[in-house]
């Protein structure tokens, strides 16, 4: 098996109170495994230790406790940052630059001979589809240019790994997909993407991986189609035939001449429902699994931990 | 041998955070607000010329070297407190410090980019000096050697900016930075006054040495002795030198050890 591109563990990180007064406990015992492929989100509401998390990884702020190793090295050595990217939350950036000038820029902390990173910052400006824009100082930048011009230092050294942090917050929806398919393509390109996201949706629709952040602890990780498989919430049945049985008339949802679709709860309901149909001489049509949604998931995972936190 | 090409590495990162930094004050207007006010200073010191007696040239040469001074420190301060600290403040370090570069080159590059502004701007000075004195057929080389001085001074106040900035607020580090720069040109005269008043010769020698560990401006100042023309020491250059060096290095040595393990938050 491949080295995991970053593991944490025991991950612990207080923050002074507001005028100092007590402390907040920003991550609560975090442990995560990103392995070294496909895209990883980390999911969470506001405030549950995304970009705590994200800080401690690339060294901005020190854990009270645990550790964190990128592809297996400790990332308190600055080495281990040499292959990964990073774009900070909403980032900021000189905005006395032009696009190009804050790439090049980064790119020359890295250990690139300067004509490639030329090369590199003409042809990763296109990517990000800011080509034209590139002469145009920051400050003239709208906020989906600036997300896109962060991604674009973040890939200047060619990472094997990208650290993201709401990636897609505050862009409108064409801005979203944008960045959507960027990070897929990235993926094709062979990258490990670790994003955080407070928005389910895209990390649905994009995610290989999630680990699920509720008030500094992890609730829920796992593969997403597991996450998503691990519990079908109701079956829908829907048959043809003239008479519905009595015992699921209770559990109709919509019934139309001879169309009926019910709803059970369990896989128990479902064979004792099609039983019934077959003796019934009904026309069974479909029998639909409904899984939870992240979306579902995610609520749950958030109960808990606000229960867990009254504890 | 790896080590070596680390160290060439670090020297580049270093380049890249000065040249930026460089850029980042080239493009900033206070810059030019301090210039033109120095430039003001320049033009004043003529029109006083005119209207006093006594030498037109070393009134100008006095006033000039005086003026480039001031607001070269001004400058040096109020750039310099903010070099860290706004970066924190903007978030725009993020970034940088996510890049694999230990967090003390980020300082150092830092400074030189800071020192190396100064530069252009002091040079930049001492030109328009140099061609008004020559206007007035006071022509001398001693300006430049004056400017390498008021460089040195600039070297110590700067790194006493950057050091407050790493630790404090932009105001705290101007109020510091500020007391350092007055201190520094009076504490020459600290041990004469105030040693006679201890009467324990412990306390006296805790005293001369805590003397020195303030900065010691009057060290580099001679624009006095080149506006009267004193003759200058010999050896008075290298211990400038060497005192301007070591005050430097653990003033750097000291931010970015503080710097080092800083929650940047
Ligand atoms: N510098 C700080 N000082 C005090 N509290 C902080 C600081 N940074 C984060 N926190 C707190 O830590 C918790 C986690 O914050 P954060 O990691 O930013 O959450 P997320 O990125 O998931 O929205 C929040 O309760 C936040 O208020
Ligand atoms: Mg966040």
């Amino acid at each position: 098996m491949k080295e995991a591109a970053i593991s944490i563990r025991n991950l612990k990180k207080s923050f002074k109170g507001h005028l100092s007064i007590g402390r907040i406990e920003a991550l609560r015992g975090v442990d995560l495994n990103v392995p070294s492929s496909g895209i990883y989100g980390f999911i969470g509401p506001n405030g549950a230790g995304k970009t705590t998390t994200l800080k401690i990884i690339t060294g901005l702020i020190f854990p009270d406790e645990g550790e964190v190793k990128i592809f297996g090295k400790p990332n308190s050595e600055f080495t281990a940052r040499s292959n990964i990217g990073f774009l900070p939350e909403s980032p900021y950036f000189y905005d006395y630059l032009t696009g190009e000038e804050l790439v090049f820029f980064f790119g020359s902390l890295f250990k690139i001979p300067k004509k490639e990173l030329k090369e590199r910052t003409v042809s990763l400006l296109e990517l990000v589809g800011l080509k034209g824009k590139e002469k145009l100082p920051l400050r003239k930048y709208s906020k989906g240019m600036l997300q896109r011009v962060g991604l674009a230092q973040a890939l200047i050294s060619d990472p094997e790994l990208l650290i993201l942090d709401e990636p897609m917050s505050g862009l409108d929806p064409i801005g979203r997909r944008e960045i959507r398919d960027l990070i897929l393509k990235l993926k094709k390109e062979g990258k490990t993407i670790f994003f955080s996201s407070h928005i389910l949706a895209d990390a649905e629709m994009i995610c290989d991986e999630v680990g699920i952040i509720v008030k500094g602890k992890i609730v829920e990780r796992g593969k997403l189609e597991t996450l998503l498989g691990k519990e079908v919430r109701f079956w829908d049945i829907s048959f043809r035939g003239a008479q519905v049985p009595l015992e699921l008339s209770q559990k109709t949802v919509v019934s139309h001449e001879d169309l009926t679709m019910i709803r059970v709860d369990s896989e128990e309901e479902v064979e004792t429902a099609l039983l019934l149909l077959q003796s019934n001489k009904s026309k069974i049509l479909s029998v639909i699994p409904h899984k939870a949604s992240l979306e579902e998931i995610f609520l749950s995972s958030v109960e808990e931990g606000k229960n867990d936190k009254q504890n | 041998m790896t080590n070596k090409i680390d160290w060439l590495f670090f020297i580049k990162q270093i380049t890249s955070i000065s040249k930026n930094t460089y850029k980042e004050s080239i493009r900033s207007k206070i810059f030019y607000i301090l210039m033109a006010f120095a430039v003001l200073i320049l033009g004043f010191a003529v029109i006083l010329s005119f209207l006093t007696i006594g030498s037109q040239k070393r009134i100008i040469l006095d006033l000039g070297l005086a003026g480039i001074s001031f607001f070269s420190v001004m400058t040096s301060i109020f750039v310099g407190i903010g070099l860290i600290y706004v970066e924190i403040e903007k978030k725009t370090i993020y970034n940088v410090l996510s890049k694999p570069m230990p967090r003390s080159l980020f300082i150092i590059g830092r400074y030189f980019g800071m020192m190396a502004v100064l530069g252009t701007n002091l040079l930049a000075m001492l030109l328009i000096l140099t061609v008004l004195l020559a206007i007035f057929k006071g022509f001398t080389l001693m300006v430049f050697y004056a400017g390498f001085f008021i460089y040195m001074e600039l070297a110590v106040i700067t790194a006493i900016a950057i050091f407050f900035s790493s630790v404090a607020s932009p105001v705290l580090s101007a109020i510091c930075t500020l007391a350092f720069y007055l201190i520094g040109h009076t504490s020459s005269t600290f041990p004469e006054i105030l040693v006679p008043l201890l009467h324990n010769q412990f306390e006296k020698k805790v005293a001369i040495a805590l003397f020195h560990l303030l900065p010691d401006l009057s060290m580099l100042n001679v624009c006095n002795l080149i506006t009267y023309e004193i003759p200058i020491a010999q050896g008075f250059t290298i211990r400038a030198i060497i005192y301007t060096f070591s005050y430097v290095l653990v003033l750097l040595v000291a931010a970015c050890l503080i710097f080092r393990k800083r929650d940047l938050v």
